[in-house]
């Protein structure tokens, strides 16, 4: 393999700037704790005969997807860089 | 005396032909040993010509046997360019002679043909050298090193013209050797020399004794964690095993007279190491924890922290601790597409005229990374087998280059790259790693809730929850028809400013099917309620049953409002009428609230 040269590369930067890591956990964990409590709520409050499991699923998805993001950004806010 | 003369220009032809076949000498040679630090560093300009007939492409550089393990560098630059715009000249270890000494073979940066001169400047450091003299010393006593040195340049080729000059740290020396004259010492310096034709492979030794006070610092293992994160930082952490290793302290350690008094002239005390100028997030700990006397300064091209280990460090007291920071990934890491290129120091400068003696440096790459090129500097260096190192959100672990290198001295300072391959989408697999798992938590749940653990089955509870699951239903459908009904109530009342029949008409044709959907749903619920209670069901009958008397009156109203429209009901019979089904339908709605309000 040829070897690259430095000079004819750019340089990398982050796909998300480092000073929105703080805004982005709390907003995004938020979101997600909002969802996660609606969705507990929902399980408990349900009986078998008022569940729709295609409700559950739906917020479970979107809770987890907004917690997982979130919990991403709270990490390498507090300097973990995974 | 003529046949003397003869005999010497004879004996100089001979001499200069028999030599070697490369036909060089040094012209002039002008060498600085500068013993300052505790590390001795020889600089030496030397004038090459060549007198021989065939052009060369080689200059060879000496170390004398005894000194062949204590020398650390070599480098070599061609003297009078600039020295921004050249590097330094490639040097290549040759096979150690024994009796001649270690060969470094410089590469010339052109060929040096018959009769050309060059000149060099060559670099060389050398480690472990002095010796304490006496060995140990008490807290404040000063310390004295002893150093032997050849006062000729130790060379190949004949020397026309050389001059030594001596640097010590300060004015005070011992002893130091007065031959072979002319010898001259003026305050700091002594000057052997200047000396002319001395032969080849010519040996001395001259002894100095004198005093050096400076930092005796050496780090006896320095390791090196470098872990690049493509969410945009490297992260740079060094262990480091440091030692004192000046004499070594004799007898007891008094705290109140190194407080008192300012003469333990010996000891260290403190250092600064240098870091990066986008270094961010110091920090300096030890086993204990953090150590809170440093100090940060910022500066233009460089963060400086001034390290005060927990206690002063005398000979032979050893000191550990870690220091850490990160700095933005954009200052080292380059791409393009997949490609990425780590370029960065191999080594950092830990403390002026570092002594590191044995050095491993990891870099951690991410997870994925694919066809792994370690790059080194231009020395050697030794690479180690792969590692892999497993930290929050991996899987597979992260590939380590790991690199090891004994004696690095500040001129070992330099860019290492390394080259790799990685898929971009990569990067999405660390918050997948999160949200699959909470996906996972959820499901677990859901499917939990389905489970039953009673021990018996009580009918009656679970009649009573089919008949609420139906009333929540009902309720809902309740909201949609009351809604649909808002929305005739609306049509009417467009339709009378308008006048426009045919609009009206298809509106409200389409929500009556909206709300002939939603009387079928509610049938549906009594016919399914109709087994849990009886009740229920009556009550869904009589919402039905109110429900069609409403739609009549919604009908008579909208009757009422085509003739008003048409001019075949006068105004004022057209709103008594009115209000009269108004009063009926509020009747109506107040029923159905009662009786949904039951549940």
């Amino acid at each position: 393999m040829v070897r690259l040269n430095v000079d004819q590369m750019s340089r990398y930067v982050s796909p998300v700037n480092p000073a929105a890591f703080p805004t982005l956990s709390i907003v995004l964990l938020g979101i997600g704790i909002f969802l996660m409590s609606w969705f507990f709520v929902y399980e408990v409050t349900s009986t078998k005969y008022t569940r729709d499991w295609k409700k559950e699923i739906l917020i479970a998805l979107v809770a987890s997807f907004f917690l997982g993001y979130g919990g991403l950004f709270l990490l390498l806010w507090v300097g973990i860089f995974v | 005396m003529m046949r003397l003369s003869f005999f010497c220009i004879f004996a100089t032809i001979v001499f200069v032909s028999g030599q070697d076949q490369d036909g060089l000498i040094n012209s002039n040679v002008e060498r600085t040993l500068d013993l300052v630090s505790h590390l001795p560093k020889e600089i030496i300009s030397v004038t090459i010509e060549n007198r021989g007939t065939k052009a060369t492409r080689y200059y060879d550089y000496y170390v004398e046997p005894q000194h062949v393990n204590n020398v650390a560098y070599v480098g070599a630059i061609v003297k009078g360019k600039n020295n921004d715009d050249q590097g330094n000249l490639l040097i290549k270890q040759e096979t150690t002679d024994k009796t001649k000494g270690a060969v470094y073979r410089i590469a010339l940066p052109n060929d040096l043909r018959a009769g050309q001169t060059i000149a060099l400047e060559i670099e060389v450091a050398h480690i472990n050298a002095l010796r304490l003299y006496p060995a140990e010393i008490t807290q404040i006593e000063r310390q004295l090193v002893l150093y032997k040195a050849n006062p000729y340049y130790y060379s190949r080729y004949t020397t026309q013209k050389q001059k030594t000059t001596v640097t010590l740290p300060t004015d005070r020396a011992e002893s130091y050797t007065q031959t072979p004259k002319p010898v001259a010492k003026s305050e700091q310096t002594i000057t052997y020399g200047p000396y002319e034709n001395v032969a080849a492979l010519t040996r001395s030794e001259i002894t100095l004794h004198y005093e050096n006070n400076n930092p005796f610092l050496t780090v006896s293992n320095l390791n090196r964690w470098i872990e690049v994160s493509h969410w945009g930082n490297v992260a740079v952490e060094e262990t480091i095993d440091m030692y004192h290793s000046g004499a070594k302290l004799k007898g007891p350690f008094s705290r109140l007279d190194f407080q008192r008094r300012p003469d333990s002239l010996s000891a260290v005390k403190t250092f600064k190491t240098s870091l990066p100028a986008s270094a961010r997030d110091i920090y300096y700990r030890d086993e204990i924890g953090n150590v809170s006397t440093s100090h940060v300064k910022e500066m233009q091209d460089q963060v400086e922290v001034e390290i005060r280990p927990r206690f002063p460090l005398f000979g032979g007291w050893r000191t550990h601790y870690m220091l850490g920071y990160n700095v933005p990934s954009y200052q080292y890491l380059f791409n393009k597409g997949n490609q990425y290129v780590l370029k960065m120091r191999l080594v950092d400068h830990v403390y002026d005229d570092q002594l590191l003696e044995q050095v491993t440096i990891r870099i951690v790459l991410p997870e994925h990374s694919r066809n792994i090129e370690f790059y080194p500097p231009p020395y050697g260096v030794e690479r180690l087998p792969n590692e892999k190192h497993y930290t929050y959100l991996d899987t597979v672990g992260r590939p380590v280059v790991v690199i090891t290198k004994r004696n690095v001295l500040f001129q070992h300072i330099q860019d290492f790259e390394i080259h790799y391959t990685f898929d971009k989408f990569m990067l999405f697999n660390e918050p997948m790693l999160l949200v699959g798992p909470l996906f996972g938590l959820f499901c677990l749940v859901i499917i939990l809730v389905r489970l039953n653990f009673s021990i018996s089955r009580n009918e009656g509870s679970e009649a009573r929850m089919r008949v609420q699951a139906v009333w929540d239903q009902v309720v809902e459908n309740n909201l949609k028809r009351t809604g649909f009904y808002q929305k005739i109530d609306d049509a009417l009342n467009a339709y009378k400013a308008n006048k426009d029949l045919k609009g009206y008409n298809e509106q409200r044709k389409k929500i009556e099917n909206e709300l002939k959907t939603v009387q079928q749903d509610l049938a549906g619920l009594q016919a399914k309620v109709k087994a849990d209670s009886a009740d229920s069901a009556e009550k869904i009958a009589e919402l039905q049953r109110l429900d069609t008397q409403q739609r009549e009156i919604q009908q008579v109203l909208s009757g009422l409002a085509e003739k008003l429209v048409g001019n075949k009901l006068p105004k004022p019979a057209y709103l008594t009428q009115e209000e009269a089904a108004r009063i009926r339908l509020r009747e109506i709605n107040a029923r159905i609230s009662a009786i949904i309000n039951q549940y």
